[in-house]
């Protein structure tokens, strides 16, 4: 048991430091996303590479394989992995943004639809063509293998979009909206194809009665869990507001994420769904930023060791006759989200230029992809070849799309003109304020926030490099943004006479300070009395003492 | 927002008495004294008038909004009062005002304080609205219009 727990201590402290220092040189050094560092980093120390060597002061490998498991690590390592991807569904559920995904559902949702269909039609097919092991398009490695070529991160696009500030471009917003019904398709799927690959079997005929109860069930789970989430989650937040810490209502609603993954894997579905539906359905509330903001700790740790771990399950010697068939299924799923996003697009309104936006946007794969192919591979419907074609599948596509991506955004716009006056409309009401200096402006925020913090609203500042805040409180979201001397407050019109009142308050605050000022005695003494004796010796100091 | 938890008939006069702008202040001082609403009337006209100095609160549209914050008061405390022929309460757009909300919050708790004016003023929004409160005969009718 001691010496259980010593290696388990020694793999994790490898696990997060390599993991860290790669995340950070991908990026810096090799213009590459975070994730893929740490993804490498597992492949790097993981125990078919150099964590498989032995040791003598470990009597043994660091990373040794357990006899006959199907999992190249150990049970206690992997359950850091499993925590770590509830974690990950649990942001991504917080992160989701279901006003923008209903506001532009229509296109999104053909999109995101086109490219769940294409995706996993491709990937399946594919299998079932090249694989000769594979023989029926019902075989759990091609259901696996349709499924994790669904999924899309839309991190690392969203990312880029911000970047070059084209996140509320037609193109934008549709990615976004598409990317949330994908991850939404993508996980029912995964339930779904989870419970087929628990009955069905590569040979003789297929349970089609059976399978279809499974794909109800969880599709009833996921939607039954979802209404009640989202119906339950506003009185569950008033309840836990009693408490008047944050840190405990982010701890208990985490716990609720655990429970309901518990819950979903007892129900025969996969446990990620359990805490997506519990991140979605407080996304709707006043406190999933101050979850988030919370919980960026225990992300910031188990995430690395997610990628990490998932890295060092790639077998290099299975793969060894599987490269090609590999390389072409990587190329196919890129395909696959090109045309099946990409026809959708073009007959919602957009261009060639914005169809190829589109589905390069759709091209990352990221944390859902990878824990399908864990779960297939835990579960023996997949083998390590296959684990191995899924994670090249995540290299190739989230090397292939940035670059495409940015290249994609040069030129004008992506709308065909008769559609263009009818994209982006927002029906926001924006209310503007110059001041003569930055300082001035800095001065007006700062009151203006806490204004909004003495009206019980949650601020969040949306990104550390620039002054964009979202501030809510229960149903109601207004963003203000400080640009250089410009304060700029967006929000629903209904809540606009709030908005104005609440600001002129504040503007009288400014007023009342300035007529202080003026009150003061001469800025100039006060600079002289600081400076006075300054340079005389202590005996001739009058500030002495 | 529920405005029944801080408005009431107590606190709600048809026929606001004064004809200066201190003196409809007073007047609705008074309504929040009557009721028990506030303890230290001459506090809380102080926080009012101190506001008022900064800038009036007489809007336009005939409607004011006079209010301020003091530790007179432990929660948000509001009334409505209609003064039918108006008084001069240095409005924005100079036309004499007829509909005066007052709210006074405390100081140091937080509090859906400006939420609630607004949600006031939004009511105001509608001329039919304004009509019927002018007409209004008792605090009962005026009462109906906003929490009915």
């Amino acid at each position: 048991m001691t010496h259980l727990m010593t290696k388990l201590v020694l793999q994790l402290a490898l696990v997060i430091i390599v993991a860290r220092l790669l995340g950070w040189f991908f990026p810096k050094y090799l213009k590459l996303p975070k994730v893929l560092g740490e993804l490498v980093s597992g492949m790097i120390i993981g125990p078919y590479a150099l964590g498989g060597i032995s040791l003598e002061i470990l009597h043994g490998p660091i990373f040794h394989m357990p006899p006959g498991a199907e999992l190249a690590i150990t049970p206690e390592l992997y359950g850091f992995a499993v925590v770590a991807s509830i974690v990950l569904l649990f942001f991504s559920g917080l992160e989701t943004d279901l006003p923008t995904f209903l506001k532009f559902s229509g296109k999104g949702s053909v999109v995101g639809l086109g490219g769940v269909i294409v995706s996993f039609v491709f990937g399946d097919l594919l299998t079932v063509l090249l694989m000769p092991q594979v023989h029926s398009v019902m075989d759990p490695a091609a259901l696996f293998l349709g499924t994790l070529s669904t999924a899309t991160s839309v991190g690392i696009t969203a990312r880029i979009l911000s970047e070059k500030r084209k996140m509320s471009s037609p193109e934008g917003v549709t990615i976004l909206a598409a990317a949330v019904l994908d991850d939404v398709l993508g996980i029912v799927l995964l339930a779904v194809v989870v419970g087929i690959s628990k009955v069905s079997t590569t040979h003789g005929p297929i349970p089609w009665a059976h399978i279809g109860w499974i794909a109800l069930k969880a599709f009833g789970f996921w939607i039954a869990s979802t209404v009640i989430g989202i119906i339950v989650a506003p009185k569950l937040t008033r309840g836990l507001k009693r408490f008047k810490s944050m840190d405990m209502i982010a701890s208990i609603s985490f716990g609720i994420a655990l429970l309901l993954s518990g819950l979903a894997e007892l129900a025969g579905l996969a446990m990620i769904i359990g805490a997506y539906v519990i991140g979605l359905a407080l996304s709707q509330t006043d406190i999933s930023h101050e979850i988030q903001k919370k919980m960026h700790g225990v992300y910031e740790f188990f995430v690395p060791v997610f990628f990490s771990v998932m890295g060092m399950m790639v077998n290099f010697e299975a793969m060894k006759g599987i490269w090609a068939f590999g390389l072409v299924f990587s190329l196919v799923a890129i395909l696959g989200k090109l045309i099946g996003c990409g026809i959708p697009a073009f007959f919602s309104g957009f261009n060639l230029r914005g169809v190829l936006r589109i589905g390069c946007g759709m091209l990352p794969r990221g944390e859902v992809t990878l824990i399908v192919a864990g779960i297939g591979l835990s579960s023996g419907a997949i083998g390590h070849d296959l684990f191995g074609v899924s994670i090249m599948t995540l290299l190739v596509a989230s090397v292939v799309a940035p670059p495409l991506l940015i290249k994609s955004f040069d030129g004008g716009s992506g709308y065909r003109k008769k559609f263009a006056a009818a994209g982006g409309q927002h029906n926001v009401q924006s209310i503007e304020l110059s001041f003569p200096s930055p300082r001035m402006s800095r001065f007006i925020l700062e009151l203006v926030l806490d204004s909004f913090r003495n009206e019980e609203f949650f601020v969040q500042q949306m990104d550390l490099d620039r002054d964009i805040y979202h501030v809510r409180k229960d149903n109601l979201t207004i963003t203000v943004i400080l640009d250089d001397t410009t304060l700029t407050v967006n929000t629903q019109p209904e809540h606009e006479q709030f908005v104005r009142l609440l600001m002129l308050e504040e503007i009288l605050v400014l007023k009342d300070f300035l007529g202080g000022l003026e009150g003061m005695k001469s800025p100039d003494m006060m600079g002289a009395e600081m400076l006075r004796g300054m340079f005389s010796s202590p005996e001739n100091n009058g500030l002495e003492g | 927002m529920n405005l029944k938890r801080v408005l009431n008939k107590e606190v709600i006069s048809a026929d606001l008495k004064g004809e200066t702008k201190e003196e409809i202040i007073d007047s609705l001082v008074a309504l929040l004294f009557n009721a028990g609403k506030v303890k230290d009337a001459a506090k809380v006209k102080q926080c009012i008038l101190e506001r008022e100095s900064k800038m009036t609160t007489g809007m336009e549209a005939g409607i004011a909004i006079p209010h301020g914050k003091t530790d007179a008061v432990d929660e948000l405390v509001g009334c409505i009062g209609i003064k039918k022929g108006g008084v001069d309460f240095k409005a924005l757009d100079g036309k004499p005002s007829n509909i005066f909300v007052m709210t006074v919050s405390p100081l140091n708790k937080t509090g859906p304080h400006v939420q609630f004016l607004a949600e006031i003023s939004r009511l105001l929004r509608e001329e039919s609205q304004r009509a019927r409160l002018l007409e209004a005969e008792s605090s009962e009718e005026i009462f109906s219009i906003f929490c009915g």
